[in-house]
């Protein structure tokens, strides 16, 4: 069974953000709502400022705290590894959310989606309403709905649940990447099966040497970052008192 | 009539309004859902939370407290006995009002039993309080049929106590195992809520008591005795949550942990006298002062004052380490969020509040009217 894992590699992302994008219509994520999302800071003191993006997902961790924590294993793990949640256990207890040290974890406070259900023209008289123009052009909910995310879990998921990066696990399961990687426009994303050593992510692992988000902790997170983006240069020294 | 008699109905029907506004709540929950909260994706638990909580660690004091007669057999206190453990009851139906109005999907609860989870300290904790409460409702029952001493009903008793010295711990646990905010709920909570526990069950069930004494206009001397008693209880347990507390606070003041330190910012939610926060001031320390004049704790006016104090401080703190733990955004959160989140509940997280005491306040009403709920002692 593959042990599924993603490399990022920081020297060719951009932050252009399609990853996020692809990631809300792929699995017609509400608003609010980030499975795919990013760090962003700003270190030094100007003229000398930085500016660093890292992008961010569940990092599917082995020793997840989520799944842990879970009471009712709503949420669980794959044979693969893959963190994923099953929307028809959930209570809405957000112990999850408030145990993942990572962020990544979020709930549907009201209904999903709202906007597209107002039956409401935006012009009375003049346009449709955002449910008719969803209903014409044959979507779910949203005009842009992908029936695919029903293959392993409720397509949109309800109010009152959480809701999280799943590794897009209803295309991996038909060999297919998750669609974040699939969209990126500098190949920055990496995924596949860290248990075979001749994976893609297994060779770019044993080349380089990556970093995990809070690794102290000891989840052992499987989205491993590599290399910086960084084309500053300086003057060789030794410094000077 | 008598004032009391014509005021009777009209205390149930502000029970029963309340009650009304309280399904009317559950309703607009259900439907619109909690979004009608002051909380998002960083301060994701509030008020009905930080309710249960300190109504369920209530409900353990008052269950520890009944088993100083019904387990460890001191007999002079069994004739608060059977008050204790309806109060317990009463106590945690109104705990559990407060956590299913918290819940974003109630009915999905038939998970806990179909697929346990038996490493969430969530899932413990409400196993146990659910055992705890079907426990206190048969051992009330045993009790009222006046069955005291058989072994089933002292097992009640040791089962119940047992479950009362867990259930806090496990609450303790749920913020002491969490991964990402390690360093500001710490591996104290567990010792901390044991400790609230028994400091709410009794401040709670001596303001209960010397109020229904005085509207009964019963004092007897027993009462008087017993409740003297149960005041010395009360210093002992302020002094070890004191002890408890100043530690805490001395420990936090001198960290340099990054991760106590940013969390420091919101430490103060009802503001501070120097290091000290305001609910641990005028919530703690005052009634603990108070507790030890001596005159003031012979008063009625001084016992309720007191353990009201210190009742309603118990909420504030567990209030205050509520926010404070949740109140900067973790990870990504921090690019959708300021860095620091303010938080007052909105009026549908008072109406949960609102319900879960008038649950609460209506049980008591009903027991002290048809329950005997005091003077009852074994044969």
């Amino acid at each position: 069974m593959p042990r599924y894992a993603m490399v990022i590699d920081l020297q060719r992302c951009v932050g252009c953000g399609a990853c996020s994008i692809a990631c809300r219509s792929e699995n017609n994520v509400p608003d609010g709502i980030y499975w795919s999302n990013k760090i962003t800071e700003t270190v030094g003191k100007f003229p000398h400022v930085r500016y660093h993006y890292i992008p961010t997902l569940c990092n599917h961790c082995q020793y997840a705290p989520c799944v842990r924590g879970c009471p009712t294993k709503a949420m669980h793990k794959l044979d693969t590894g893959i963190t994923m949640h099953d929307p028809k256990k959930c209570i809405g207890c957000k112990y999850c959310e408030f145990n993942c040290p990572y962020g990544v974890i979020y709930f549907n406070w009201e209904t999903p989606h709202r906007f597209w259900r107002d039956e409401k023209p935006v012009i009375p008289g003049g346009t449709a309403s955002p449910k008719e123009l969803s209903e014409k052009v044959g979507g779910k909910v949203i005009p842009y709905y992908n029936p695919d995310r029903e293959e392993t879990s409720a397509g949109i998921r309800p109010k009152g649940v959480v809701e999280k990066c799943t590794f897009c696990d209803h295309r991996v399961r038909k060999g297919q990447l998750p669609y974040c990687v699939e969209a990126c426009p500098a190949n920055a994303r990496i995924f596949g099966d860290i248990s075979n050593p001749s994976s893609d992510v297994s060779v770019l692992l044993g080349k380089h040497r990556p970093f995990r988000l809070r690794e102290q902790l000891g989840t052992e997170p499987h989205v491993f970052y590599i290399r910086e983006y960084n084309p500053a240069r300086y003057k060789a020294t030794k410094g000077g008192v | 009539m008598s004032i009391k008699k014509a005021l009777y109905p009209i205390w149930l029907a502000v029970l029963g309004f309340g009650i009304l506004i309280g399904f009317y709540t559950a309703m607009k929950l259900f439907t619109d859902g909690h979004i009608l909260f002051n909380t998002n994706d960083v301060i994701i638990w509030s008020l009905p939370l930080g309710v249960y909580i300190f109504l369920a660690l209530t409900s353990s004091g008052l269950t520890l407290l009944s088993a100083i007669p019904l387990v460890f057999g001191v007999g002079k206190y069994e004739p608060f006995a059977k008050r204790l453990v309806f109060l317990a009851i009463a106590t945690l139906c109104g705990g559990f009002v407060s956590i299913g109005l918290e819940l974003g999907t109630v009915t999905h609860m038939i998970y806990i039993m179909l697929s346990p989870n038996l490493s969430s300290p969530i899932w413990w904790m409400g196993a146990i309080y659910s055992v705890e409460l079907v426990l206190l409702v048969i051992k009330f029952w045993r009790l009222h049929a006046g069955d005291w001493h058989s072994r089933f009903s002292k097992f009640l008793g040791s089962a119940s106590f047992f479950c009362a010295l867990a259930a806090p711990l496990m609450i303790g646990s749920v913020f002491g195992l969490t991964e990402s905010r390690i360093t500001f709920f710490g591996p104290v909570m567990s010792i901390y809520c044991l400790l609230m526990a028994f400091l709410s069950g009794l401040s709670f069930f001596i303001l209960y008591s010397v109020v229904v004494e005085k509207i009964g206009s019963s004092t007897s001397k027993d009462f008087e005795n017993i409740i003297k008693e149960f005041i010395t209880i009360f210093r002992y347990a302020a002094s070890a949550v004191v002890v408890f507390t100043l530690v805490k606070i001395a420990i936090e003041s001198a960290t340099v942990v990054p991760e106590f330190l940013v969390s420091t910012k919101f430490k103060y939610a009802f503001g501070a006298l120097g290091r000290v926060p305001n609910e641990v001031v005028f919530g703690l320390f005052l009634p603990f002062i108070l507790l030890l004049i001596p005159v003031l704790m012979k008063s009625a006016g001084g016992r309720v004052f007191t353990s009201v104090l210190m009742w309603a401080g118990a909420l504030a703190m567990h209030m205050q380490i509520l926010i404070a733990g949740q109140s900067h955004p973790i990870g990504p959160k921090a690019e959708q969020f300021p860095e620091f989140m303010a938080y007052s509940p909105s009026k549908w997280e008072w109406l949960v509040f609102l319900f879960a005491i008038t649950v609460m306040l209506l049980l008591y009403t009903l027991g002290e009217r048809y329950l005997k709920l005091t003077g009852a002692r074994a044969d």
